[in-house]
C-alpha cells in the first residue's frame, strides 16, 4: 500500500473543506457562503407572490391573525396583550432578526465576538460607559411593573419562537457574511436596545472641552463666547407661557472648581445636531376642523431601516405606527383617538466628575471629606479567534471611571476626560416601556400626561393631538434638579454639593396645552424662554428650523395633510437668510477670478433654498463652514488642550453685531486680519476646492451632487446600502437631510372620527437585502411623498390591500 | 454514471447536510466507480458546476437577481453573472479535486491488496 499517497488523497479534500468553510479576515467562508443550498442564494426572496401561512406557536394563548399589506407591513389582531406582543416579537424577528441582534451586540460591547479584535476598543468603550450596567438597572425597573414585564416576556418569547424555527439555509444574510449564528433573545437585550437610543441621543457632552476653554480664556471670555441662552431663539414652549406650579428650591451653586484636563486631541468643528421636527395644529387651523400632527425624527440613516411599521390590535388597543426592532410597543404613531410623536431634547443629563484617588490601586476616593471605597465591575469581552479579555471598571457612587488611559484611535471617546467618573441618566433604573404602553392605548389629554410620567431617558419633546381637538407638547424626561450650569463644566467629584440632588417633578417639566397660536412645535431648540425656573441645559440646537416651522405655521390656515407634507420637504435656510447679506457685502469682486466671479453671481441670486439643483447652496454651505473655521480655529485648536468652537448662533451674532471683534484676527500670523479678510479668503477657498473636487462650475456643483446623500448598510457592508440619492435639504432647514442622516420616519396624522395616517421611511419593512421589500420605500421617501397608512379595524377590513396572511394558533 | 450519481446524491444530501457533503460524495463515488483519472476529475466538476448553477438560478431568477447583484457589488465584481460562475466553478473545483483524490486513494489502497496477495501466495 502506498501510505503516503493514500494519506495525501484524504488530506487534500479535508484541507479544501477547511479552507472554504472558514472565515479569513473580512472574507466570508467562501463555499459556506456561495453554495446555493445553504449559502446566500437562499436569501433571494421571490418578488410578488402571496402567502397564506398557518403556523403553530405553542407560546401563544389564543388564535392570532396577522395580515401583511402591500408594503409588507404587519397588522396584528390578537385576543389579549400577551399574544399581541408575542406576535410583534415574532414578526419583527421574521423581518429584522440580524439587525436586532447586531444592534444589541453593539450596545453590549460584544462586537469582538463577531468581528474579532478590531472591535475591541469600541467594546471596551461601550462597557466602560456603563451600557450593560445601565441596561441591567433599567431591566429591574421594567420587570417591576407586571404590565411591562408581560410585554417584555411575551416579546422575547415571540422572537425566540422565530429563532428556533430557523434552519441554516434561512439564516438572515448578514449572519452568513459575518459567519455567526443568532443566540436566544433575552429581556436584557430589549433594555440594551433602549440604552443604545440613549447613547445615540443623550450621550452628548462638552464639559471636558468647556473646562479647558474656561482654564485657557477665563470666565469672562467663556461667558461671552459660550452664553447660557442664545442670541436668537424661538423656544418650544412659546415665550411668555406661564408656569402654573410652585417650583422646588434649586440646590446652591458650590464655590468655583476647575481643574485643567488635557489630552492630545484636535478640535472638531461642532457638528450641528441631527435635526428632528414635530408639530401639531389644532382644528382652528385645519380644513377639517380636527387637529393634524406631524413628526419626522432624524437619525443616522441605515439599511435595514431603523424603524419597523406595525399595527397592534387587541382588546383595549388599536394603534398604528413605528416600533424599534427589539422593543415592544409603538414608539411613534396614532390610534383612534390620539396621535403622538417625539424629537430629542438636548438635556444635560451626562456629567463628568473629577475624582481624587488615594493611590494607584484606585480602591478609595475622596468624597465628603473622607475616603470612600470604590467598587469593581469585571467586564468579560470575548474576542473571536483569541482569548477572552477581562476589563476591570472602577465605580464610584457617581458611576464608572470611564478611562484612566484613553484609547488612541477611538474618536467617540474624545470628549471623555481621563480619571473622571461618569454620571449619566441612562444608568438609572427606568421603565420607558410604560410610557408607550399608555400612549398606545391613550384616549385623551389626561392619558397623555399620565403616560409621560413614566419616562426617563433619552428625554424627548412629546407632541400630542387628540380627536377632542386638544394639542400639547412637553419636553419630557427625568431631569436632575441642578444648580444653573451644573455640568457645563467638569464637576468636583469630592463635593456632595456637586451631586445630582433630586429631580425636577415630572408634573413641572415644561409643557403647553392649546396655546393661543393654535399650534405646537419642536425642532430640538431651547425648551423654554429664560423664565423657566429650572436648568435643563445651557445649549440646545440652533433655532433656525424651529423658527422656519413657526413662521410657516403661523401663516397657515385651512391646513390639509398635503400642506403639512409639503412643509416636511421645505429646505429654506434661515441660517443663510441671517448670514448671507453680511458676507456678500464684504466680498471684493475685483479680486476674484472667473470661476469665483461666476460663483459670486450665482450665490447673490440664490433663493436660500437648499434644493437639489441649487449651486448657491453648495457654495454657501462650504463657505460658511470655512469661514467659521477661519474665525475660530486659531483660537480653539491648541495642541494638548481639547476644546470646541463657539456656537453658530454666537458666531452669527459676532459677525452681525461686532464686526471689529478681536476674534477675527488670526493669532498665528503677524498681520492683523479683519472679518472682511476672512470672508474673502473663505470664499476663494470654497470656490477653489469645489472646482478641484467637482470640476468646472456648473451642473457638477449642484447641491445634491456635492452633498451625496446615501443610506449605508448598518454594518457598512458594500453593496447592501442605497445608491447615492439626488436630494435636497440640509441641516438647519426643516428638511434636515445631510450626507448620511435625515428623516428616519415621516408621519402626518389627520385626527377626527376616523383618523387618517400618512407615512414613509427610507428603506423597507424587510431587513433582508435579498427582499423586494428591503428598500422599496426609498423612492417615495426621496420624492417627499407619503403612503396612506392602512388603519384597519378587522383582519378583513376592505380598505387595505393585503398580500399575505399568517394564522397563528397554539395547537 | 459518475456524473449522474454525484448529481443526484449531492442534490438530495445537501438538503440535510452542509455543503461539504459534496466532497464526501465525489470522493466516495470516484473511489468506488471512477474508471479513469479523467472521469474522476471532470465528471464531479461538471455535476456540481451544473447542480449549483441550476440551484442558484432557481433561487435567483424569481428574485430578479436583486440579491446576486448586491453580492457582486460586495465582492467587487462587475456583474451577478460572475458571482454565479464563481459559485459553479469553485463548487466544481472542490468536487473535482475530491473526485480525483478518491480515485487515487483507491489506486493506493488496491496497490496494498495486490502486495498482501503476493505474500499470501
Amino acid at each position: 500500500m502506498n501510505k503516503v499517497k493514500a494519506t495525501f488523497c484524504v488530506v487534500i479534500p479535508l484541507l479544501l473543506v477547511y479552507i472554504f468553510n472558514t472565515k479569513f479576515g473580512a472574507v466570508p467562508p467562501l463555499l459556506k457562503f456561495l453554495n446555493p443550498f445553504t449559502g446566500f442564494w437562499q436569501n433571494a426572496e421571490p418578488s410578488g407572490i402571496g402567502l397564506n401561512h398557518k403556523v403553530v406557536l405553542k407560546g401563544t394563548h389564543d388564535r392570532v391573525e396577522v395580515v401583511f399589506d402591500d408594503r409588507m407591513i404587519p397588522h396584528i389582531f390578537a385576543n389579549n396583550d400577551y399574544d399581541v406582543y408575542y406576535t410583534q416579537g415574532y414578526v419583527t424577528a421574521m423581518h429584522r432578526l440580524w439587525q436586532m441582534d447586531f444592534q444589541t451586540l453593539f450596545a453590549a460591547g460584544r462586537l469582538s465576538e463577531v468581528v474579532g479584535s478590531k472591535a475591541i476598543e469600541l467594546d471596551r468603550y461601550q462597557r466602560r460607559m456603563g451600557m450593560v450596567y445601565g441596561a441591567e438597572n433599567s431591566l429591574k425597573g421594567m420587570m417591576q411593573d407586571p404590565k411591562s414585564k408581560e410585554m417584555m416576556t411575551a416579546y422575547t418569547e415571540g422572537i425566540n419562537a422565530y429563532i428556533h424555527s430557523l434552519s441554516k439555509a434561512n439564516l438572515p444574510l448578514e449572519y452568513k457574511i459575518l459567519d455567526f449564528v443568532p443566540e436566544d433573545w433575552t429581556p436584557l437585550k430589549c433594555a440594551l436596545l433602549l440604552k443604545q437610543m440613549s447613547a445615540v441621543l443623550a450621550m452628548g457632552s462638552d464639559e471636558f472641552y468647556m473646562s479647558n476653554i474656561l482654564k485657557k480664556y477665563g470666565p469672562e471670555v467663556t461667558g461671552d463666547l459660550f452664553p447660557d441662552y442664545p442670541f436668537r431663539e424661538d423656544p418650544i414652549i412659546p415665550k411668555g407661557t406661564k408656569w402654573d406650579f410652585k417650583p422646588l428650591s434649586v440646590p446652591a451653586t458650590p464655590l468655583a472648581f476647575n481643574q485643567m484636563v488635557t489630552g492630545d486631541i484636535r478640535t472638531k468643528q461642532k457638528v450641528d445636531g441631527i435635526g428632528s421636527n414635530n408639530w401639531a395644529l389644532s382644528g382652528e387651523k385645519t380644513a377639517s376642523g380636527s387637529p393634524i400632527l406631524e413628526n419626522d425624527p432624524h437619525l443616522d440613516l441605515t439599511l435595514p431601516s431603523i424603524w419597523y411599521q406595525i399595527q397592534l390590535h387587541a382588546p383595549g388597543l388599536n394603534a398604528y405606527g413605528v416600533s424599534l426592532p427589539g422593543a415592544p410597543g409603538i414608539t411613534i404613531g396614532f390610534n383612534q383617538h390620539i396621535a403622538w410623536g417625539v424629537t430629542n431634547v438636548a438635556a444635560d443629563v451626562l456629567d463628568f466628575y473629577q475624582i481624587k484617588f488615594k493611590d494607584n490601586t484606585h480602591k478609595e476616593y475622596w468624597y465628603n471629606n473622607k475616603w470612600n471605597k470604590t467598587t469593581e465591575r469585571l467586564e468579560k469581552i470575548k474576542i473571536r479567534g483569541s482569548h477572552t479579555e477581562t476589563d476591570t471598571v472602577i465605580y464610584t457612587h457617581h458611576g464608572p471611571v470611564v478611562y484612566f488611559q484613553k484609547p488612541e484611535k477611538l474618536s467617540r471617546a474624545d470628549n471623555v476626560p481621563s480619571g473622571h467618573a461618569l454620571r449619566w441618566i441612562a444608568h438609572e433604573k427606568s421603565n420607558e416601556l410604560m410610557t408607550f404602553y399608555y400612549l398606545n392605548r391613550g384616549k385623551n389629554y389626561s392619558d397623555y400626561r399620565k403616560a409621560l410620567t413614566y419616562y426617563t431617558a433619552p428625554a424627548q419633546n412629546f407632541i400630542f393631538a387628540s380627536a377632542d381637538n386638544d394639542i400639547a407638547i412637553t419636553p419630557n424626561g427625568k431631569f436632575p434638579l441642578k444648580w444653573k450650569d451644573q455640568g457645563k463644566f467638569i464637576l468636583d467629584g469630592s463635593d456632595p454639593k456637586s451631586d445630582w440632588q433630586g429631580w425636577i417633578p415630572a408634573s413641572q417639566n415644561p409643557t403647553v396645552k392649546n396655546p393661543p397660536r393654535h399650534f405646537v412645535s419642536s425642532a430640538n431648540q431651547s425648551s423654554t424662554d429664560q423664565t423657566y425656573p429650572y436648568y435643563i441645559n445651557w445649549e440646545f440646537s440652533s433655532y433656525e428650523r424651529g423658527k422656519r416651522i413657526n413662521d410657516r405655521l403661523s401663516k397657515m390656515t385651512n391646513a390639509t395633510a398635503d400642506s403639512i407634507r409639503l412643509m416636511q420637504s421645505d429646505a429654506y435656510s434661515i441660517f443663510a437668510e441671517n448670514l448671507l447679506p453680511a458676507l456678500l457685502s464684504r466680498v471684493d469682486n475685483n479680486a476674484l477670478n472667473a470661476t469665483q466671479k461666476e460663483a459670486f453671481n450665482i450665490i447673490s441670486k440664490w433663493n436660500k433654498y437648499y434644493n437639489a439643483k441649487e449651486i448657491g447652496a453648495s457654495v454657501f454651505d462650504l463657505w460658511s463652514a470655512r469661514l467659521f473655521f477661519d474665525i475660530w480655529d486659531d483660537d480653539f485648536t491648541i495642541r494638548g488642550i481639547p476644546m470646541r468652537y463657539p456656537s453658530r448662533d454666537r458666531t452669527i451674532e459676532l459677525i452681525l453685531k461686532d464686526p471689529n471683534s478681536k476674534w477675527f484676527d488670526n493669532v498665528l500670523t503677524s498681520k492683523k486680519e479683519t472679518l472682511t479678510d476672512l470672508v474673502n479668503e473663505s470664499f476663494k477657498y470654497t470656490c477653489d476646492s469645489l472646482e478641484k473636487k467637482f470640476g468646472t462650475i456648473g451642473k457638477n456643483w449642484e447641491w445634491a451632487k456635492v452633498k451625496q446623500t446615501h443610506i449605508p448598510h448598518l454594518a457598512n457592508i458594500p453593496g447592501l446600502g442605497s445608491k447615492t440619492l439626488m436630494m435636497g435639504g440640509a441641516k438647519s432647514t426643516i428638511n434636515a437631510l445631510a450626507e448620511k442622516n435625515g428623516p428616519s420616519w415621516r408621519m402626518v396624522v389627520e385626527l377626527g372620527k376616523n383618523p387618517k395616517g400618512h407615512g414613509v421611511f427610507p428603506g423597507g419593512q424587510s431587513g433582508n437585502p435579498g427582499s423586494p421589500f428591503y428598500d422599496n420605500m426609498i423612492g417615495t421617501w426621496s420624492r417627499g411623498e407619503l403612503y396612506d397608512l392602512y388603519f384597519m379595524q378587522t383582519p378583513n377590513d376592505p380598505s387595505a390591500k393585503i398580500i399575505s396572511n399568517l394564522h397563528i394558533s397554539n395547537k | 454514471m459518475v456524473f449522474i450519481v454525484i448529481l443526484i446524491a449531492s442534490f438530495l444530501l445537501q438538503i440535510i447536510f452542509p455543503w461539504w457533503v459534496i466532497v464526501i460524495i465525489s470522493f466516495v463515488t470516484c473511489g468506488l466507480i471512477g474508471k479513469t483519472a479523467k472521469i474522476s476529475l471532470w465528471f464531479p466538476f461538471a455535476a456540481i458546476f451544473l447542480l449549483w448553477i441550476g440551484m442558484a438560478l432557481f433561487k435567483s431568477i424569481p428574485n430578479h437577481n436583486i440579491l446576486a447583484g448586491r453580492i457582486a457589488e460586495m465582492l467587487a465584481v462587475k456583474s451577478w453573472i460572475l458571482v454565479l460562475i464563481l459559485t459553479g466553478v469553485l463548487g466544481g473545483f472542490v468536487a473535482a479535486i475530491s473526485g480525483i483524490c478518491g480515485y487515487h486513494f483507491r489506486k493506493a489502497v488496491l496497490c496494498k491488496k495486490t502486495k498482501s496477495g503476493q505474500h499470501a501466495g
